[in-house]
């Protein structure tokens, strides 16, 4: 089964997206879905998709930027970008860029199920999968034990910056991302990814006793859009940010 | 000077430079040919006149003086018998004593003298008691009763033995075949007691006129007696006599003679009763050649300076005007405002056409500034129609609305927002107004399918499109209005269930597309119309402007008139077959 992620602000095309297309058929599954290119790049380490529907107007990071991202860090990642405005300056940005197709909306069931179709092809001879990538790379044996506390230390430093993630990390520090997410839980107990949102959640609790906005908290932790870091505020906190800051207010008081 | 199309376009109400010109050349030369005409005509009669004048002038006094001198002649003649001395006897003898012997002594005396001479035709010798001598007397017939009186001697009285010139013998005799003599008379008066004895009459005949014109040469003169008698020459001339001739003056008169003009002169001899007439027809002598060869010479001067000049004029003046004036037509008539060039003879014409040029130049930069100005706009009205639009708003609200007919279950609603999104995505999209046929057809399916959600039941489609006609390119938009009015035009008109067949065949490289509807058809007029061009171009005809107006894409697309054909069958069908050659 190949891994599908459709990335969209707009919930209505997302679901459309996910219920208008018979992806079984064509051995797909749609596996993870994104409000914006920020909350896409923050996920895509555990959602590892094989395709990716990527809408170009999107707030804080529009889908030409989240392309330029990911398939730096993601080179195998076939992106179909999809988008209901037929401007040329987009269409000759995506040319200089790896994206597989350029389609334009409303979507037509016919010609997206041909584009996958194509894209099927393409994987099938390839032969290689984001999802495999875990299993292959057993025989890389990490010399340095320290390592990991270095990548604390530049995650810790690199926080406000908003495209950091395993891959990107991975990379810099010439790991694969598969060896770094198993070294980094082995180390610390916990997946990267979970690591770098405690980290931010944990700014950003600060930044909100302060009595920061929302999205001016959002921005100084590393997740400039508000909606998506309002959702992660939520899920690790419990509350909404709003909630919490009135009542760190009250209790202040 | 034909050029008519530059002529036609001069004001009507202003003359043109070029046809005042030539007026004005025909009107020099014509005062010139005719004020030389007059002048010569003026000249030449006055020469001639003047030049006749003075020829007979001469003629007249010569004759005159000649007259004079034979009168003279005769004169002394006259004196010579009258002292003969058997003459001055038979005046002397007293009455009884004159016998028959003495009169023919004095005759034979008279004779004797005359001998010598020619011309006298009689002598005459009265004593006072009127017995007479004559020679040739037999020749005469005598009035004897005049000759008793006084009154016919008294002018010879007078004269108090002077020769006194008069004729025919004072009227007491006549020659008996009538003709007309020339009389001296004189009165004798004795020598030695100066007693008056006698009369003496000399008639002269006149011939002796008539060999003194002979000998000079005379032939256009008539002599004649102050009473009118002709005496001798030209007998013609005698009824031009008047008593306007009777003075030594010379008179002169314009008469006409044998057709033609003649002077006529005439004057009385001095102390003589004989008047001399002159006729003389105005020759070629006279008219003076020389000054009329100047003139001619000035005249034909004239006449070649008036069309050297017009010539001048017209070639570097009025045909350099209608160069500039032709270019300036060409350029008109060839829609764009381009310099001219032409040659001009003169820098005034060159500034001329400099300012033209400059004039162009202007023109077009505020053609330039205007175009770049509605250029500008039109973007700028572009812009806020599209900013209208958003289509991407419209793509969006389909997706959603999609997605909600999904989720309730609604699958043929979502099918319709499909096509609909399909169909406005194909039909709005920008970029590329020529596109492959397969997303003409693709729209047209839409389009159709969208339309049998509406009308439902009345119209099927089918499709025969070739393999390897679906990448030629073809101008967007061709074939959605033709199938448009297929339906409005033709299968709604008919009440009943009507098929569109859309085809396309590569046909020799062209493309060949048909559309084909089972309505109610055309007529041929109509088809005419709509073909001709000119069918919608009124505002009235809106109901065909999608098809006529497509037509004319179509037209001008492939640069050719006859790539859109018609067939119809009222009732029947309508068929419409393009043809488009490929642009490759």
């Amino acid at each position: 089964m190949y891994r599908v992620m459709i990335i969209d602000d707009e919930e209505s095309a997302r679901k459309l997206m996910r219920a208008a297309i018979d992806y079984k058929s064509l051995d797909m599954e749609v596996v993870g879905e994104a409000a914006s290119g920020i909350e896409a790049i923050n996920i895509i380490d555990d959602i590892r998709p094989d395709i990716a529907f990527v809408d170009i107007s999107m707030p804080f990071m529009d889908g030409i930027e989240f392309t330029e991202t990911a398939t730096k860090r993601y080179p195998n990642l076939i992106i179909i970008i999809m988008t209901a405005i037929d401007k040329f300056e987009y269409a000759r940005k995506c040319v200089s860029l790896p994206v597989f197709d350029y389609m334009l909306k409303p979507m037509v069931r016919a010609e997206v199920t041909k584009v996958l179709e194509k894209v099927k092809d393409k994987l099938d001879s390839e032969g290689n999968r984001a999802s495999d990538f875990e299993e292959n790379e057993e025989e890389l044996i990490p010399e340095e034990t320290d390592s990991t506390e270095l990548i604390k230390k530049y995650v810790k430093e690199n926080i406000t910056d908003s495209t950091l993630n395993l891959a990107f990390v991975a990379q810099n520090f010439g790991f694969s991302a598969s060896y770094l997410s198993r070294k980094f839980k082995q180390d610390t107990g916990k997946n990267f990814a979970k690591y770098l949102n405690d980290l931010r959640m944990k700014k950003a609790i600060k930044y909100a006793e302060l009595g920061y906005k929302m999205y001016q908290t959002a921005a100084k932790v590393g997740i400039p859009d508000p909606n998506y870091f309002g959702r992660c505020f939520k899920k690790y906190v419990g509350m909404s940010y709003s909630d919490y800051v009135i009542e760190k207010c009250q209790v202040d008081k | 000077m034909n050029r008519p199309g530059s002529l036609s376009r001069i004001n009507k109400d202003k003359e043109s430079l070029s046809l005042s010109l030539k007026k004005l050349i025909y009107g020099i030369v014509f005062l010139v040919i005719a004020s030389f005409v007059i002048s010569m005509y003026i000249v030449t009669e006055r020469e001639r006149r003047d030049y006749g004048i003075r020829d007979t002038d001469n003629v007249l006094k010569t004759l005159s003086s000649n007259v004079s001198s034979d009168i003279e002649k005769y004169k002394s003649l006259s004196r010579l018998i009258m002292i003969e001395s058997r003459v001055v006897d038979f005046l002397r003898a007293s009455e009884p004593s004159v016998d028959i012997g003495m009169i023919n002594d004095a005759r034979y005396g008279i004779m004797d003298i005359l001998n010598a001479t020619e011309g006298v035709d009689s002598v005459m010798i009265f004593r006072e008691d009127m017995i007479m001598v004559a020679t040739n007397r037999f020749t005469y017939k005598y009035d004897y009763e005049l000759m008793n009186s006084d009154s016919w001697r008294k002018d010879i009285n007078d004269g108090n033995g002077g020769a006194v010139v008069s004729l025919n013998s004072n009227g007491v005799a006549a020659k008996s075949d009538g003709r007309p003599v020339v009389t001296i008379g004189r009165e004798i008066n004795d020598i030695d007691t100066q007693k008056r004895t006698g009369l003496l009459m000399m008639n002269i005949s006149t011939s002796v006129f008539e060999r003194m014109l002979l000998r000079l040469g005379y032939n256009d003169i008539c002599i004649m007696g102050v009473d009118g008698t002709y005496l001798a020459g030209n007998y013609e001339y005698s009824e031009y006599f008047g008593p306007d001739f009777i003075n030594e003056k010379i008179e002169y008169k314009d008469i006409i003679l044998g057709g033609e003009e003649a002077l006529l002169a005439g004057c009385t001899v001095k102390d003589l009763p004989i008047v001399i007439l002159r006729v003389s027809p105005y020759g070629k002598e006279g008219i003076p050649f020389r000054i009329l060869f100047v003139l001619l010479f000035l005249l034909v001067v004239l006449t070649v300076l008036a069309i050297f000049v017009g010539v001048f004029i017209r070639k570097n003046i009025t045909d350099p005007i209608f160069g500039l004036s032709a270019a300036m037509e060409r350029n008109k008539k060839s829609g764009v405002l381009k310099k001219i060039e032409v040659q001009v003879p003169y820098s005034e014409f060159g500034m001329l056409e400099d300012d033209y040029n400059s004039m162009i130049d202007h023109v077009n930069e505020l053609f330039d500034k205007l175009v770049e100005k509605e250029k500008t706009l039109q973007k700028a009205e572009m812009r806020v129609l599209q900013e209208q639009i958003k289509p991407h708003f419209l793509y969006n609200s389909i997706e959603t609305i999609g997605f909600m007919a999904l989720d309730s279950g609604a699958e043929s609603v979502h099918d319709a927002l499909e096509t609909l999104g399909s169909f406005y995505r194909n039909f709005l999209s920008k970029g590329g107004r020529e596109i492959p046929l397969e997303r003409e057809v693709q729209i047209v399916k839409d389009y159709l399918s969208l339309q049998k959600l509406r009308y439902g039941d009345i119209l099927e489609d089918e499709y025969d499109i070739d393999e390897d006609t679906l990448s030629f390119i073809v101008p967007k938009l061709i074939l959605q209005p033709l199938v448009e009015n297929c339906i409005y035009h033709g299968i709604r008109m008919k009440g009943e269930k009507g098929t569109i067949k859309v085809s396309a065949k590569l046909i020799d490289g062209e493309l060949h597309l048909t559309i084909k509807d089972t309505g109610v058809g055309m007529d041929a007029d109509k088809i005419e119309s709509i073909l001709s061009a000119k069918g919608a171009t009124n505002d009235q005809n809106t109901e065909s402007f999608g098809l006529w107006g497509t037509i004319e894409r179509i037209r001008f697309y492939t640069g050719r008139e006859d790539v859109v054909r018609i067939r119809s069958e009222i009732g029947e069908y309508t068929e419409i077959e393009i043809l488009i050659p490929n642009t490759l």
